[in-house]
């Protein structure tokens, strides 16, 4: 019976680097992805499995308010962001590919050489004498991070930019559970009702550009200079 | 009660302009907010004179010094943009800057979306100041940004487009290297006692305990928050933003952008630079705010230097000043930290009399570009020529203006501290940013005269502009001795002392 806390966590843990795999995945997706809507469905699948991971550190650390942020990513990110930007994209009729501006191939291989980056970082964390969930999940947290700012560069779309951004806040997500199983609530309350704000504010502003430019290619924008 | 009627009074001017119909009773509603929210800043300011820090609920807000003098600053920016604006949106309007709509509901919608978004902007910059926890202060950067995204955006012009999403997603990638800072210095402190509640992040907390903090983890959380708040400050490489947002957004809430928000984000910063400090030793915070400090004086001196379009030039002296603050913040000490926060407190006074000045320029002669303006702006306009060149220079430092007395400080505290170079590049920066702007602003001003009319007295504008450069007159012989204690107790908090 004493063993048993000590295989739940083994088991969370178990269950955290899966997710937190495959949110790594959904990430390096969204680096080769080239239809916007398969883009903000991935960002909605990355952001289900985000919640989930936070729901199980919940369950197994007994950390009462994750499930509260777990249910504000449901929220937010599943439903609302991906609802609202799906609308956006229907209402600017944009069926153009959207190219990188390295190709695939390249980009998955930077995408891959950033994750190394992001475990190598993550080592400094890492601390053998304290159990704990989600080791792994800092280094993809880190990976998401550094990723996300890639995919940022590497695209001249501006839609594509505003969910790179929303992307590299789901790796702060991750690794803020990861590290310390959450911020306060209240700090948590107020990046939610940042990010939900953030996003409509971009959205409106990336309809703007549309509208003005005929265009949400952000290499258009380049009048201001010096 | 003063630190909710702080907050409360801006909240509620924001949302009595969605309600308000006629666009005199925005103007008044707007007014009479600001000038509470001055007044109330100023009580907060004597209570910190009196009691040392102020707190409420549980340390969820809390003032000490540092926050008072910003709030005030803050505050009293906005008062005075607040009656210029008065007379700026009303020249826009006439002037059709505001798009022809026959009926006049645009307009009024324009109109009213800049008394909504600005005392939002301001009470998420006011917040920002009272919030004790380093998250939640976050949050209010956060909100500042959306706050203002649209006020950019306010002509609806291509290039203000172009200028708001360069600033949106700038600082949005800033904000998050700044949350993750935060979250760092969080787990910097999570095996202190209490650290699970809610003032596990809070900056009174963390600094009592800052030796005990994780030093490796606060390391990388520095390096993070320099970069997040130094991109919402505008060091340089991050400041591409800058030149754009303040051009194109309206002159007013460019006046707020350069000095309360400049001085916002180097609040933030400051509040980590402390925690760092106490955590690490002076050394590692010091040398890299030095070198962003330096780089940041450095890449302005060009970009002054050939500039075209006066608003423009504004920006990059903004960008400067920036570098300036953060190099008096690197160089530490007592002596750094009274020129850093006298220095914030006179740029603060100047820039936003520049800024203005500029307004007005820009709407007698519907052109930001020097080459543009025919005839002298002095024979044109005489008081906001004269005053122009006044303010213009004060900020570049020239005796018997404040500045001079802020940036001097700055460079004894160089020498003193036996950072040679720091202080040889200082001058040789701030000499080419001397002579760049002198050339540009002293020619446009008193360029060959053309037979320019003699422009229309306006009230609102003209008021303000005066009113300000007394202020400006003034502080450069006598700082009143409250306010010098005040600055005093903010330069203690930077230095510990």
């Amino acid at each position: 019976m004493l063993m048993m806390p000590f295989l739940n966590l083994q088991l969370g843990d178990r269950i955290v680097t899966l997710m937190a795999a495959l949110v790594l995945v959904l990430q390096i997706a969204m680096v080769t992805q080239r239809w916007i809507v398969l883009h903000i469905r991935i960002f909605a699948a990355q952001s289900l499995f985000l919640a989930m991971i936070a729901a199980t550190i919940a369950w197994f650390n007994h950390a009462p308010h994750l499930y509260i942020a777990a249910a504000l990513t449901f929220v937010v990110k599943v439903i609302l962001v991906p609802i609202l930007f799906e609308r956006l994209v229907k209402r600017m009729k944009i069926y153009e590919q959207i190219e990188p501006i390295v190709n695939v191939p390249i980009s998955v291989a930077i995408a891959g050489g950033l994750t190394l980056v992001g475990y190598v970082v993550a080592a400094s964390f890492y601390r053998p004498d304290e159990p704990g969930l989600g080791h792994n999940a800092l280094a993809v947290a880190i990976s998401l991070f550094l990723i996300g700012f890639f995919n940022m560069i590497n695209r001249r779309k501006a839609l594509t930019q505003v969910l790179a951004l929303l992307s590299l806040e789901n790796g702060l997500f991750l690794a803020a559970i990861s590290l310390t199983y959450g911020m306060p609530l209240i700090v948590e309350l107020g990046i939610f009702f940042d990010v939900l704000v953030a996003a409509m504010v971009l959205g409106i502003l990336v309809y703007r550009i549309r509208e003005t430019f005929e265009s949400i290619d952000v290499s258009r924008l380049r009048r201001l200079r010096g | 009660m003063l630190l909710v009627a702080l907050l409360f009074v801006p909240f509620a001017t924001t949302a009595a302009a969605i309600f308000v119909r006629r666009r005199a009773a925005m103007e008044a509603v707007n007014l009479a907010g600001f000038a509470a929210v001055f007044l109330v800043a100023v009580a907060l300011a004597a209570r910190v004179l009196a009691d040392g820090t102020v707190s409420l609920g549980n340390g969820f807000f809390y003032a000490d010094s540092l926050s008072a003098l910003v709030i005030l600053l803050t505050a009293s920016v906005a008062l005075v943009c607040s009656a210029y604006s008065i007379g700026y949106l009303r020249d826009d309007q006439l002037s059709g800057a505001l798009g022809d709509d026959a009926s006049g509901m645009e307009q009024i919608a324009q109109i009213r979306m800049y008394y909504t978004l600005t005392p939002l902007f301001v009470f998420s910059m006011l917040f920002m100041a009272v919030a004790n926890n380093l998250g939640v202060m976050w949050a209010a950067m956060e909100v500042t940004t959306l706050a203002s995204i649209f006020l950019v955006t306010f002509y609806g012009k291509v290039t203000s487009l172009e200028a708001a999403w360069k600033y949106a997603i700038i600082g949005g990638v800033g904000l998050s290297m700044a949350l993750f800072g935060t979250l760092v210095a969080y787990y910097a402190g999570h095996r202190l006692a209490g650290s699970e509640s809610l003032s596990g992040l809070n900056w009174s907390v963390l600094v009592q305990h800052a030796a005990q903090l994780d030093k490796t983890s606060m390391r990388l959380a520095f390096v993070l928050i320099l970069l997040g708040y130094g991109t919402k400050a505008g060091l340089a490489p991050m400041h591409t933003w800058k030149p754009d947002a303040y051009g194109e957004a309206p002159v007013p809430s460019a006046a707020i952008l350069s000095t309360a928000l400049l001085n916002c984000a180097l609040y933030c910063l400051i509040r980590f630079y402390i925690l760092a400090s106490r955590c690490l030793g002076a050394e590692y915070p010091s040398r890299l705010l030095l070198l962003f400090g330096l780089l940041s004086m450095g890449v302005s001196v060009p970009f002054v230097l050939v500039q075209k379009n006066y608003r423009r030039l504004l920006a990059y002296h903004t960008i400067d000043h920036a570098g300036i603050m953060v190099t008096a913040l690197g160089l530490g000490g007592a002596l750094g930290s009274l020129g850093l926060m006298l220095h914030m407190t006179f740029h603060t006074i100047a820039k936003s009399l520049l800024f203005l000045c500029a307004g007005n320029v820009s709407q007698h002669f519907r052109t930001d570009l020097f080459s543009k303006i025919k005839g002298s702006v002095i024979r044109a306009m005489p008081l906001t020529g004269v005053v122009f060149l006044m303010a213009m220079l004060a900020i570049i430092g020239m005796p018997p203006f404040s500045l001079f007395q802020s940036e001097f400080l700055i460079l004894r505290a160089a020498f003193d501290g036996g950072h040679v170079l720091t202080g040889v590049l200082f001058v040789l920066f701030g000499t080419g940013v001397f002579t760049g702007a002198l050339l540009h602003v002293g020619g446009m001003i008193l360029g060959p005269g053309g037979d320019t009319a003699v422009a229309a007295r306006r009230p609102w504008r003209d008021g303000s502009v005066l009113a300000l450069a007394a202020v400006l007159v003034v502080i450069g012989f006598w700082v009143p001795a409250p306010l010098f204690d005040l600055i005093r107790g903010a330069a203690r908090v930077v230095s510990g002392q």
